[in-house]
């Protein structure tokens, strides 16, 4: 029999039960739809973690001296030569950071913190989250500014402000200690609030300055294309022997750990909707299959072939999953564009910060996640016909004539 | 359909000997489930299958919060603290509570609590040789403070506050100076008044509590020596308490606050780790996405079942409603049906969950799921190495009352086409 044949033959046997298939077709839309908006928050999950672990002054990839990660410390920083970034792919990098990044103890008249002083070149950290934070105040000028740059959650726990003066102390090249004055130039909000506490903010050449040094800690580099993270590893490695060039995957272990969680829960997610879908599928494909004993029976005397049998209820079913798909895609789609711009998650806002996320959740429609749920609830339309299409097969035409 | 005929006799019968209704429907409904076997047992497969997801995920749930939350106060926040009121959002050396050993008495006298652990602290700068770093000096109680707490037990190296002038450090803190056991550290803080408050240590015992803040900037010693450096009297800054287990909680919050004085304030774990508290909603409200979608695709495949079902024996129904049946009572019976098949799918759901729970809550689950790197985030967030599930009667019925309504409502749907049919109508309606 030819198969455009058998194709109408399904599609207008969809059409005698209308309210039992719409049914089924509103079922497999949910199932479809939920699958894919709740992949959709997890992709927005991962992508902000990584993100914010890359903005966190992490870089894709970060030239370390070896030791810097246990014992952090201007002892253990390296100069730099010029021109080392020659030989980096141009269109592979976004930018580059030098920074000069040691502990230090902070005072202000009433209060005492430990933080992390970060020597910057304003200009070169559009890599970084200090890029886009709102400053109260003025920014660093430039990275000669011995002024420097408080996040607000710190200032509001040294009960400092703007124009105010801080000490800092922290240990030279030498390794005696600095204690020196810094007058705030400004105050900076971050949107994950922990950093805020974290990092001090100055001038790179004020602070080597202060502590009789030319060298740098850190080299930090953000990628344009991040599959050539690997070539752009290699120039670094050329270009600084005898120091650790490390991925964020490295330095952030947790959070690389995440995302690959992310990439597995899209299968559960599936496996658990999907599955409590395939019982309502088989049933209602059994009962089609049922139904029409007497009619399959008649067709099978009349010389249908058994395969042509199997091939017009995996049609069915197939052509009922793809609908389902289709008008489950359109759904999801149509939720997708109302929560778009971000869900306000701000109640939850501590628990975010520990995972390094921000308050203001964006989901993300990873084009990829979506084909593989339509193909893979294609593949289970399929394979839910097996049964119902053994039990037609299974007909015998006198037997089913008789009935 | 020969069988049609099966339950207009019996409920003819039934209107005769009204007593013993209830039953024979029960029986009535229940044989009409097995005329269509594979669409019963596809019916109360579904519902089984969201009925043990559901069920044995929530059980993991209330296990791994109850483990979570154990573990992160275990580490040395407790379940509460009571503290000076201005020290939770400005914690400054002044806000100080100023009678600590009556107020350990008062609070140790409370039924239910099982510790309690005064400190007094500040921050100081640690100074070894050329090197200085800032730290936490936390006084502590150091027999109160191993009894209640898993930090003493966290040691690298070294004892926990041996001796009165011991100091207890992070091991990041200790490579930062450059020193290890038997050093003499200085710390250098403030006092309320303003004046130079010294405590001289010797380093006896190293931590390591795989919390980057802690072991970086963090140093215990006896509660004595930093009130001494402090001039704080017999003042401490905070009373750590804890309830036998996190389920006790919030059961011990009343008579805890009750019997707090005036002049301090209560705080449980909830505002003490905001971010754990925070953690577990979040994880619940996700969780439940999954579970309400799970059990709306099964809810939607029990109507279509019902549907077919109400379809199928138009023709019978057609031929009850002739003979005098009240809508009512097929509606009923459809209803019974549904209660029986949701029977089978609750039975068979549940007897799945708790197999699969009872053994787990024996052994275990590893919180890393044996991922490589897992741990280092189960460190971090301050959980358990191993999760055991709490099953809970409330666990284990909120999946099957939801999917027992939305049974009965999926059932109810296309039942109600019933009293909408004309008998002559169905009786013609071919089969």
């Amino acid at each position: 029999m030819a198969p455009p044949l058998l194709l109408q033959l399904s599609w207008r046997n969809l059409w005698r039960h209308r309210r039992r298939n719409a049914i089924l077709l509103a079922a497999i839309a949910v199932a479809v739809a939920g699958v894919v908006l709740l992949n959709t928050l997890l992709r927005g999950m991962q992508a902000d973690m990584e993100n914010s672990v890359i903005d966190n002054l992490t870089g894709h990839v970060k030239v370390l001296r070896p030791g810097y990660r246990e014992d952090p410390g201007i002892q253990r920083g390296f100069e730099v030569a010029a021109g080392w970034s020659e030989g980096l792919p141009a269109d592979a990098v976004a930018g580059w950071a030098l920074r000069v990044r040691v502990p230090a103890v902070v005072m202000s008249e009433r209060e005492t913190r430990g933080v992390q002083l970060v020597g910057v070149d304003p200009a070169r950290e559009s890599i970084s989250f200090l890029g886009g934070v709102a400053i109260a105040g003025e920014p660093l000028r430039g990275s000669g500014d011995r002024r420097v740059l408080v996040g607000a959650r710190l200032a509001e726990q040294l009960q400092t402000t703007v124009g105010r003066r801080l000490v800092l102390v922290t240990q030279g090249a030498d390794g005696r200690n600095r204690e020196a004055g810094y007058r705030i130039a400004g105050i900076y909000r971050a949107e994950v609030g922990g950093l805020e506490k974290v990092f001090v903010f100055t001038g790179a050449e004020a602070l080597q300055a202060t502590l009789d040094t030319a060298a740098v800690t850190e080299v930090s580099v953000r990628l344009a294309d991040a599959a050539r993270e690997a070539s752009v590893v290699q120039r670094l490695d050329a270009a600084f022997g005898g120091l650790d060039v490390y991925t964020w995957r490295q330095l952030e272990p947790h959070a690389a750990q995440m995302v690959k969680f992310a990439d597995a829960a899209v299968f559960i997610y599936f496996v658990v909707v999907m599955g409590a879908l395939v019982f309502g599928l088989v049933n209602t494909l059994v009962t089609a299959v049922m139904e029409r004993v007497r009619e399959l029976g008649m067709l099978r005397a009349l010389g249908m072939r058994p395969w042509a049998v199997v091939a017009q209820v995996t049609i069915e079913s197939t052509l009922v999953m793809a609908l389902g798909i289709v008008l489950g895609l359109l759904l999801a789609f149509a939720v997708f564009a109302a929560v778009a711009d971000g869900i306000d998650l701000t109640a939850f806002d501590d628990s975010l910060a520990s995972f390094g996320l921000r308050p203001i959740f964006v989901p993300v429609l990873a084009t990829g996640d979506v084909a593989l749920v339509a193909a893979m609830s294609l593949a289970l339309g399929l394979l839910a016909s097996f049964y119902p299409a053994r039990r037609a097969v299974k007909v015998k035409p006198l037997e089913a004539l008789r009935r | 359909m020969s069988e049609a005929a099966l339950p207009a006799a019996v409920g003819g019968r039934a209107s005769r000997r009204r007593t013993g209704a209830g039953g024979l429907f029960v029986r009535v409904a229940w044989r009409n489930l097995w005329r269509r076997r594979l669409r019963t047992w596809l019916s109360a497969g579904g519902l089984a299958f969201a009925i043990f997801l559901v069920s044995a995920t929530v059980s993991l749930q209330g296990g791994s919060y109850r483990g979570w939350v154990d573990t992160a106060t275990g580490l040395a926040t407790g379940h509460f603290q009571a503290q000076h009121p201005a020290y939770f959002d400005d914690p400054a050396v002044r806000h100080v509570l100023a009678d600590g050993a009556a107020l350990v008495r008062a609070l140790g006298a409370v039924a239910g609590v099982v510790g309690v652990a005064p400190r007094a602290e500040a921050f100081v700068l640690v100074a070894a040789g050329e090197r200085t770093f800032g730290a936490l000096a936390l006084g502590v109680d150091p027999a109160r403070e191993a009894a209640m707490f898993d930090l003493p037990r966290r040691i690298v190296a070294g004892e926990f506050l041996p001796r009165q002038d011991s100091a207890f450090v992070g091991t990041a803190l200790a490579a930062n100076l450059g020193i290890g056991l038997g050093a003499e550290i200085a710390g250098l803080g403030t006092t309320a008044e303003g004046g130079v408050a010294a405590l001289v240590l010797t380093v006896d015992g190293i931590f390591e509590t795989g919390q980057a803040e802690l072991d970086r900037s963090m140093m215990l010693a006896p509660l004595a020596a930093v009130q001494a450096a402090f001039e704080l009297g017999d003042g401490v800054h905070r009373l750590a308490v804890n309830a036998a287990d996190a389920s006790r909680v919030d059961g011990l919050q009343p008579a805890l606050a009750a019997a707090v004085p005036a002049e301090a304030r209560l705080l449980s774990w909830r505002q003490l780790l905001p971010e754990i508290e925070q953690g577990i909603r979040l994880d619940r409200i996700s969780a439940q996405m999954i579970y309400w979608l799970l059990m709306l695709v099964v809810t939607m495949s029990v109507v279509n079942a019902f549907v077919m079902t109400v379809f199928e024996r138009t023709r019978e129904f057609g031929m009850l409603l002739a003979v005098g049946m009240q809508p009512n009572a097929i509606v009923g019976m459809l209803l019974v049906e549904a209660a029986c098949v949701w029977v089978l799918g609750a039975a068979l759901g549940l007897a799945l969950a708790l197999a699969a729970l009872l053994p787990l809550g024996v052994v275990g689950v590893p919180t890393a799921m044996g991922v490589e790197g897992m741990d280092e985030m189960t460190t971090r967030l301050m959980m358990p190495d191993r999760l055991y599930p709490l099953v809970s009667l409330a666990a284990m019925t909120m999946a099957p009352l939801v999917m027992l309504a939305g049974t009965l409502l999926a059932a109810l749907v296309p039942a109600l086409r019933v009293r909408r049919m004309r008998p002559v109508d169905a009786l013609r309606e071919e089969e």
